[in-house]
């Protein structure tokens, strides 16, 4: 296996990239910004299953992360549905701006 | 009977039939998006949730998933993607009980909508999503189930699409629900990651040959991740943020959609990965720890955290968004009792609460969509003397309240029982522990859902009312909901005994 | 025979059906329920008397009809299970009471038609509706095989007093004394309901017969030894026994809560002759019958009884000397018969108990009866004073009455002398052992003068001399439906002697003591439940003097000169055209007899001064400390609701940070304990 020897260097590049995208989401307040880095969460989700999948010898890994990036795509769709309406209502893509309902 | 000589895939035939019925809104709605044919609608929905609610039954009648001689066994399909057990059946019943009670409330409250073919089609995906995570048997097809049920409720919830609240709380939804089904996927992977398998019982396997060894941080965090994005689907603490906003700022319908069917089909696949890839002895050598652990924990800080906050609101729905983060906090008794050598009788408990759930809770928040219907208010206040002019479905407000609180001689009383009894007969000092908090916290929980009774029945109005309308299809919802919640404890014996037996097959 | 016992549950039953009916239908009925009471009645007297012959044909019946409640339960004697139920047992004792019971109450719901809707009173279908319930609850107690069913009808002819007491709810006495009967019974059954307990956790069974029983298990317990909740066994039979016996005290008034008794003659006379004489009041004392086996285990048990039925008898018929209300005496007398049961049942006097009992039901309903007419006649006066002459007025009233007094005063051949004189010669050769025993003999003794003074005092100023008012010159009629329930029952106070002729037996040497050979066993018995199975386990000697015969005739002639000296002394005293009240001559007593030895003013004095300031400082401390911790749990969670419902604050992002922190504290936890991070 050519990635015997270093899987953890994978882990720990996913756990990074996790990382940065956790630390967008807390940090940004723009609603398409948020998507972008639950993608980078994704991703980092989808580089650790490949890595795995190496390791393993099996492609089930593989074909997860198609279909993660598939569903991603699906939620980016909706999402971005639902941050039009956002818009629309609220007249910004700020997250913290809608706050009518809280307590 | 003949459910053997129907070909395999057939097992899936309660999802399926709910495809089948999304898809025939769907070509409505690409004909005629804004066909206005709520009876065409609502009746296909409906139907389609009760075909699947029959073939369901008769399944589980015909022996599906039962052992023994008059048993078919359970039905694998796919290279074990999928499974058709009792199990499996049993929560399929529960969703599609509760999304046809849901589709006949919703000709009525959606009378006004746009777009009527779009909402029945979404709401019918949903379900399909939801009946199909009670048979996924794959960490693959349960992550599929999940979004399927997900991205449709997202946008259910943000449906009305110039009410500000809707809006809001499908964002909510949104932002918690794509950062849980992240780390929900990022868990995935590492179990991945620790055993070289996805399907759940190759995973088991593989944790009995000691593939994982060496790797249990690796795979703890991602069984601690794994749990998160079931949470996120129960309503559990801390992935719970988005529940009371996500139920106060959807349609009622919705609402009831979301905490009844959706939460049952979140605690069944955590029912059925807990129970089928973690073998707990296994599982605790490589981890350190048994996960039963995370669950205590989590089901005394939910149930803690959702009475204490519904104790305080003043919007009866916010109030009823609370409480079902508590009862999320009940059902979670299931998965925090189980042993080495058992915990059926705990985790049949918790999918009784689930059931009895699935028509008091639905009916509870039917009542708040008749009254949004009626358009008396969101408040305690609002509600005042609302028996006056409709002491029906007031009385079966009373109904599901008490049972709620878990009242005798109510449904909710005996589920509730069950899983104080089961939690007490673990034995281990944190089951008592819960079993404390289950006390606790329903004695709580009876000061606000009487506070709603007494708002109703006793208080007197503050404003006067016209004679409210009777909209045929939420009160034919309501009542149903209302005998369901009562007819159910003479009917407690076999639900009971299903309920264990199937707990006690997938254990 | 076993099929007529299969109507047995009926005896109860019919009553019961009267009481819904009277209650429901009642008020459209011809006679308000009379009818249907009556009727019921009658059926309960017919199946009674079934089950008198079937006894007597040999066969009993012992049966549980519904079981309500089985569990586990860990007792003192090792048994491991205990079943709650309902049952029936018939023997010779329970026969007897049926009959005894359904007869007076037929009777007396035939009296109640001339009584009470003769009379024009109102809310009958309330009374009639009573007394139906009354009858069964009072049966169904009669038939329980078990001490918790004992205890459930015990309590329910104790609603039953009080709701018909308070029949004329709407006078300022009535409420008053059925409140004060209902709460002064209740403080014995408070007891009582603690030895069901005891008695329930210490042998596991609550059945009066049959092997499985709790006399055999105390029994069983007494023979190997067995300590029972840290005390010898058979301390714990007479502390067991003694708290059961709470109940009897109240129920049957004994000394010392007997003072609702006399305040309890508010209701309707008829009320007071079926419940306050001849049947509820009798249950205490057929409790104690029912359940002989287990007292006789337990001397100090059994001399604590005899001893408060003597004190009883003497104290309550000085009292009864000086009343002015003729229902007022009667209620004395009751309270001081009910003592000479007492002492009977205490000296191990079984069947004269029993014997005893069954005569008082007879005479003292007939008294009570025969009061009611004279009430009827008098215009509902009751005072007595303003009575007299009524013997030529109506005849049959005052012949009846008579031969209750006779009875009642025990005078031979009248069947109070044959039932009190056995008593007495019970207590007799008993007490001739020991001093407890000598000591309530001698107070039953010198109780006969007593009686007999104020029973023909009672009769002189009555139905003698001159009419004093003019309501006794000119009396009201009474119909057939008073006059009938008088006849039958001076019938039988005349002749229910000749059930057990004990003297004349001895003195003969003829078999004609029936009713020792009817609970002996001679016909139908249970196992365990006959007199000499009790006379064999109760432990006192007996002694004679100079031999059984003439200790016999000694007692007998004593207590019947006692008996004609008194009614003498009244005949002397109140047989005159003008009686006056004699009670200068009492001096200082007569205050002290008036006021009936202050009982109310200590009892009350109890209440004020002793329970009243305690049952403040315990107001106080619920008010303020226990109130005040729970207002403060309710505060205290209603705060914390609302700083847990702030963890919302409506800012998504925010969520997401208590989110992803709520997820790394549970690692960190986990991880912790699970060693991940090493």
């Amino acid at each position: 296996m050519s990635v015997a020897a270093g899987v953890e260097y994978y882990v720990l590049l996913s756990m990074g990239l996790f990382c940065i995208g956790l630390f967008g989401i807390l940090t940004r307040r723009n609603a398409l910004m948020f998507l972008m880095s639950v993608e980078l969460m994704l991703n980092a989700a989808n580089i650790n299953l490949i890595a795995f999948a190496f390791y393993h010898g099996n492609l089930t890994g593989q074909v997860f992360a198609l279909f993660t990036m598939a569903l991603a795509a699906a939620e980016v769709a909706v999402g971005l549905g639902i941050i039009l309406v956002l818009y629309r209502n609220f007249r910004d893509v700020d997250v913290t701006v809608p706050t009518t309902m809280r307590w | 009977m003949a459910v053997f000589d129907l070909p395999g895939w057939t097992g899936l035939a309660p999802a399926l039939i709910l495809a089948a019925t999304a898809l025939a809104l769907f070509v409505v709605d690409s004909i005629s998006p804004r066909s206005a044919n709520r009876a065409l609608l609502a009746g296909v929905s409906a139907t389609g949730a009760l075909a699947s609610l029959a073939v369901a039954v008769w399944f589980i009648a015909a022996g599906v998933g039962q052992g023994g001689i008059d048993g078919l066994g359970v039905i694998d399909l796919f290279d074990g993607q999928f499974v058709v057990d009792a199990m499996a059946l049993y929560f399929m019943i529960v969703v599609a009980v509760v999304t046809a009670l849901v589709s006949v409330a919703s000709y009525d409250y959606m009378a006004d909508h746009t777009y009527q073919a779009e909402y029945y089609s979404l709401l019918i995906l949903a379900a399909t999503g939801m009946s199909t995570m009670a048979a996924a048997n794959s960490l693959v097809t349960i992550f599929i189930a999940l979004e399927l049920t997900s991205l449709p409720s997202y946008a259910l919830v943000a449906i009305l699409k110039d009410n500000r609240g809707s809006v809001e709380a499908g964002l909510k939804y949104f932002l918690i629900g794509a950062l849980s089904s992240a780390i929900f996927v990022y868990g995935v992977s590492l179990v991945y990651g620790a055993t070289g398998h996805l399907q759940l019982d190759a995973i088991a396997v593989a944790l009995e040959e000691d593939v994982a060894d060496g790797f249990g941080g690796l795979l703890g965090l991602g069984i601690l991740m794994l749990i998160g994005g079931f949470a996120f689907k129960t309503a559990s603490v801390p992935f719970h943020f988005w529940a009371p906003e996500a139920y106060e700022g959807a349609p009622a319908p919705i609402s009831a959609f979301l905490s009844s069917a959706s939460k049952a089909a979140g605690f069944v696949i955590a029912f059925r990965v807990f129970t089928t890839a973690f073998p707990l002895e296994v599982t605790g050598e490589l981890i350190g720890l048994d996960w039963t652990l995370a669950f205590v924990i989590l089901a005394i800080v939910t149930m803690t955290v959702g009475n204490f906050a519904a104790a305080t609101q003043d919007k009866v729905k916010r109030m009823l968004a609370y409480s079902s983060i508590g009862h999320a906090g009940y059902a979670l008794i299931g998965l925090a009792g189980l042993t080495v050598d058992g915990g059926e009788l705990v985790m049949g408990a918790a999918m009784m609460h689930l059931l009895v759930y699935g028509f008091m809770n639905t009916g509870a928040f039917l009542f708040v969509a008749l009254a949004e219907y009626w358009g008396v208010g969101r408040t305690f206040e609002d509600y005042n003397g609302l028996a006056n002019q409709a002491p029906v479905a007031c009385f079966a407000l009373g109904i599901f309240l008490f049972s709620l609180a878990g009242i005798p001689p109510l449904g909710g009383f005996w589920s509730k029982y069950f899983l104080f009894t089961g939690a007490i007969s673990v034995g281990t000092t944190s089951m008592l522990l819960v079993a404390a908090a289950l006390v606790v916290n329903s004695a709580l929980s009876l000061y606000y859902y009487s506070r709603l009774v007494k708002a109703v029945w006793i208080e007197e109005s503050v404003v006067d009312r016209d004679t409210l309308a009777q909209p045929t299809g939420l009160y034919a919802a309501i009542v149903f909901a209302a005998v369901m919640t009562v007819v159910l404890l003479p009917a407690f014996g076999p639900v009971s005994e299903t309920a264990i037996d199937a707990a006690a097959a997938v254990i | 025979m076993e099929g007529a016992f299969s109507y047995a549950p009926a005896i109860a039953a019919f009553p019961l059906v009267a009481f819904v009916v009277a209650l429901a239908f009642g008020k459209y009925m011809p006679k308000k329920g009379a009818l249907a009471g009556i009727l019921a009645t009658a059926g309960s007297l017919l199946l009674s008397v079934v089950m008198l012959v079937a006894v007597a044909s040999g066969e009993v019946y012992h049966g549980t009809i519904y079981e309500w409640a089985v569990g586990d339960a860990l007792t003192e004697v090792g048994a491991d299970g205990i079943e709650f139920t309902f049952g029936i047992l018939i023997d010779p004792l329970s026969a007897l009471m049926l009959v005894i019971v359904s007869l007076v109450a037929f009777l007396v719901h035939v009296f109640s038609l001339g009584y009470m809707n003769g009379e024009g009173e109102t809310g009958l279908p309330r009374y009639y509706a009573g007394l139906g319930l009354f009858t069964f609850s009072m049966l169904s107690f009669v038939l329980a095989d078990n001490l918790l069913m004992a205890f459930m009808f015990f309590e329910l002819v104790g609603l039953c007093s009080f709701l018909l007491i308070g029949f004329w709810f709407r006078t300022r006495s009535a409420p008053s004394a059925a409140k004060k009967a209902f709460l002064v019974t209740r403080f014995g059954d408070y007891f009582f309901l603690i030895g069901v307990v005891a008695i329930a956790s210490t042998f596991g069974t609550l059945q009066f017969a049959g092997e499985e029983s709790f006399v055999a298990a105390a029994e069983t317990a007494i023979a190997d030894g067995t300590t029972l909740f840290g005390f010898g066994p058979e301390t714990w039979v007479t502390i067991t026994g003694l708290l059961v016996l709470g109940g009897v005290i109240g129920k049957s008034a004994q000394f010392p809560l007997h003072t609702w008794l006399p305040d309890a003659m508010e209701g309707p006379t008829t009320v007071s002759a079926l419940i306050h004489a001849a049947t509820m009041v009798a249950a205490g004392v057929y409790l104690v019958a029912r359940m002989f086996g287990y007292y006789a285990q337990s001397p100090t048990a059994l001399s604590i009884i005899a001893f408060v039925g003597g004190f009883t008898a003497l104290f309550a018929a000085t009292m009864g000397v000086v009343k002015d209300d003729i229902k007022q005496v009667l209620a004395y007398s009751t309270i001081s018969q009910y003592g000479y049961m007492m002492l009977g049942m205490g000296v191990g006097g079984y069947v004269a108990g029993v014997f005893h009992l069954m005569n008082h039901a007879f005479f003292k309903a007939l008294l009570f009866l025969g009061a009611g007419s004279v009430i009827v006649l008098m215009h509902h006066e009751q005072d007595m004073w303003k009575m007299g002459g009524l013997k030529d007025k109506a005849p049959v009233t005052y012949w009846t009455f008579l031969a209750g007094a006779l009875a009642l005063a025990g005078i031979v051949p009248f069947s109070g002398f044959w039932s009190k004189d056995e008593v007495l010669y019970d207590a007799l050769i008993v007490g001739l052992e020991q001093p407890v025993i000598l000591a309530a003999y001698a107070m039953g003794l010198l109780a006969v003068f007593f009686t007999g003074f104020y029973t023909f005092r009672m009769v002189f100023l009555t139905f003698h001399g001159e009419p004093r008012t003019d309501t006794a010159e000119n009396p009201h009629s009474v119909g057939w439906s008073i006059k009938f329930p008088l006849v039958v029952l001076g019938a039988l106070a005349l002749l229910a002697g000749v059930a057990n002729l004990a003297p004349v037996a001895k003195l003969t040497g003829m078999d004609i003591t029936y009713l020792e050979f009817w609970l002996d066993g001679e016909y139908g018995y249970v196992e365990g439940l006959t007199y000499h199975d009790y006379h064999e386990l109760v432990a006192f000697e007996e002694g004679y003097i100079s031999s059984e015969t003439v200790t016999m005739l000694l007692g007998a002639g004593l207590s019947l000169g006692l008996a004609v000296a008194g009614a003498v002394t009244a005949h002397v005293l109140y047989n005159v055209p003008e009686p006056t009240r004699h009670t200068a001559k009492l001096g200082g007593a007569y205050d002290v007899l008036r006021s009936n030895y202050y009982q109310d003013e200590y009892q009350v004095w109890l209440a004020e001064g002793l329970t009243l300031p305690l049952a403040r400082a315990a107001d106080r401390f619920d008010q303020t400390v226990i109130d005040g911790v729970v207002n403060g749990v309710s505060t205290a969670s209603l705060f914390g609701g609302d700083r847990v419902k702030r963890i919302q604050t409506g800012i998504v992002t925010n969520y997401a940070a208590l989110l992803v922190a709520g997820f790394i504290a549970l690692l960190l936890v986990l991880g912790f304990i699970g060693g991940w991070f090493l």
